[in-house]
């Protein structure tokens, strides 16, 4: 039998595995969030051209598209467990931390699928200056930790409410607020070729305050 | 977790001891207050009229709700086991059980022991799906199988890693005369080594157990 540790990433691991493959399988959150982005970005492009000079909308626009197209699909982690009958079984074989950090691994890797298809498509269709790579990379990384990890902790704790969609945008805006605002800004920073320290600091801290926090919770979830 | 093995070998005996256990899910809702002590290898029954909270009672004993009020302990071999490690010597069936229905029967079983870190993953699935006599539907997604086959893969579930405590919830519902010989069969080979516990109104489920405790009242604040 394993020690708890290699346990625990057993049951990460499988978590994740189960994920990737009901996605694969039903394309429930990818397709949608892939059509609000292509959609978004055609529609817009069509509709006010290339914005090459205008960073400060074009950092706004990319966060916006992101946030939208993903957080349909990161919320519903969990709600899908409750209206699908299935977080009982996921309760038998794993420990609520281990459902948890497998399924934040998960939608980071929705994110990161989603961000591979979008942000080439932004650059090219809303002509923005080019950007610097090394902080444009890092602050898209951190702001998808940050976005992935209060999406999994939110769509975690209200997923047995009975309000849970109206309460999703009540208890997540106050929360990916400051996240959101400092993710625009480092990203209009390494357009204007400004430093992005600042930025990129307070996402590392956001994403680790959420991290910490969701670590401490999620063993007290479902309890009763 | 070794005391575990032992016991689903035999070398250990599993005990389950619950002192004043209640819980409440609301007004009028809930498990009144309950003390037993139950050893293996036996079987043990709890009945009671419906609402009198016999699943509650299944669902602390598996760890999946933390009671209200008095603690419930599982202890293979004399040394107790922790509440994170219970997953591991607990086998659950109960009719509220869902599986996923974009896996197989077997890649739902497969994820449930990849998640509870089981050595041979393939060989546990195959031989409880033989076991239950769905060996020939192990490709199969749940929801393509009869009610009374669904209960037979609950069963599998529960045999999946072979717990030292077997909780089942109504095993024999939806099933056909075969499937009752066959829980018969499954409580038969369990209670040789290890402790089997049945909730049920169905004397035909209950009648070889050993031990049984009747909930009395319907729920907190009901009548009795």
């Amino acid at each position: 039998m394993p020690s708890n540790g290699s346990s625990s990433a057993a049951a990460v691991w499988a978590v994740l595995r189960k994920e990737c493959r009901s996605e694969w399988r039903t394309r429930y959150g990818l397709n949608a969030a892939l059509l609000f982005a292509v959609t978004t970005l055609t529609a817009v492009s069509f509709a006010i051209g290339r914005l090459a000079n205008r960073t400060d909308l074009l950092a706004a626009l990319l966060w916006i598209v992101l946030l939208f197209a993903a957080l349909a699909s990161l919320s519903h982690a969990f709600v899908r467990e409750v209206e699908g009958r299935t977080l009982l079984l996921l309760r038998l074989v794993a420990s609520p931390t281990a459902i948890a950090v497998g399924k934040l691994v998960f939608n980071l890797l929705f994110l990161a699928v989603l961000e591979l298809v979008t942000v080439p498509m932004f650059l090219v269709l809303m002509g923005g200056p080019a950007p610097r790579w090394g902080a444009f990379l890092g602050i898209l990384a951190l702001g998808s930790l940050a976005l992935a990890g209060c999406a999994t902790l939110v769509g975690a704790v209200i997923s047995q409410t009975r309000g849970r969609g109206a309460l999703f945008a009540g208890v997540s805006f106050p929360l990916l607020l400051p996240m959101l605002a400092a993710a625009v800004s480092g990203t209009r920073a390494q357009w204007e070729g400004n430093p992005v320290g600042g930025q990129a600091r307070l996402l590392a801290a956001y994403a680790a305050a959420v991290l910490g926090a969701s670590l401490l919770l999620y063993d007290r979830l479902w309890e009763d | 977790m070794s005391a575990a093995l032992q016991s689903a070998t035999g070398a250990e005996r599993p005990s389950i001891a619950a002192t004043g256990v209640w819980h409440r899910y609301g007004p009028g809702r809930g498990l009144q207050p309950v003390s037993f002590e139950w050893s293996g290898p036996s079987v043990a029954a709890v009945t009671g009229a419906n609402g009198s909270g016999k699943s509650t009672l299944l669902k602390v004993l598996a760890g999946l709700l933390a009671p209200s009020g008095g603690t419930a302990t599982l202890s293979i071999g004399g040394s107790v086991v922790p509440d994170r490690a219970r997953r591991r010597c607990v086998g659950y069936a109960s009719p509220d059980l869902m599986f996923y229905d974009e896996l197989s029967c077997a890649e739902n079983l497969a994820f449930a022991g990849e998640a509870l870190g089981l050595p041979d993953v393939r060989g546990a699935f195959t031989a409880a799906l033989d076991q239950v006599g769905l060996g020939g539907v192990a490709g199969d997604r749940p929801a393509a199988l009869s009610s009374g086959m669904q209960q037979r893969l609950r069963l599998a579930l529960a045999l999946l890693h072979r717990p030292a405590v077997l909780l089942l919830d109504e095993p024999s519902s939806h099933m056909d005369d075969e499937g009752r010989d066959l829980v018969a069969r499954v409580v038969e080979h369990q209670r040789r080594t290890g402790l089997v516990v049945i909730a049920s109104n169905d004397e035909r489920e209950w009648t070889v157990a050993e031990q049984r405790i009747e909930l009395r009242g319907r729920g907190l604040g009901g009548a009795a």
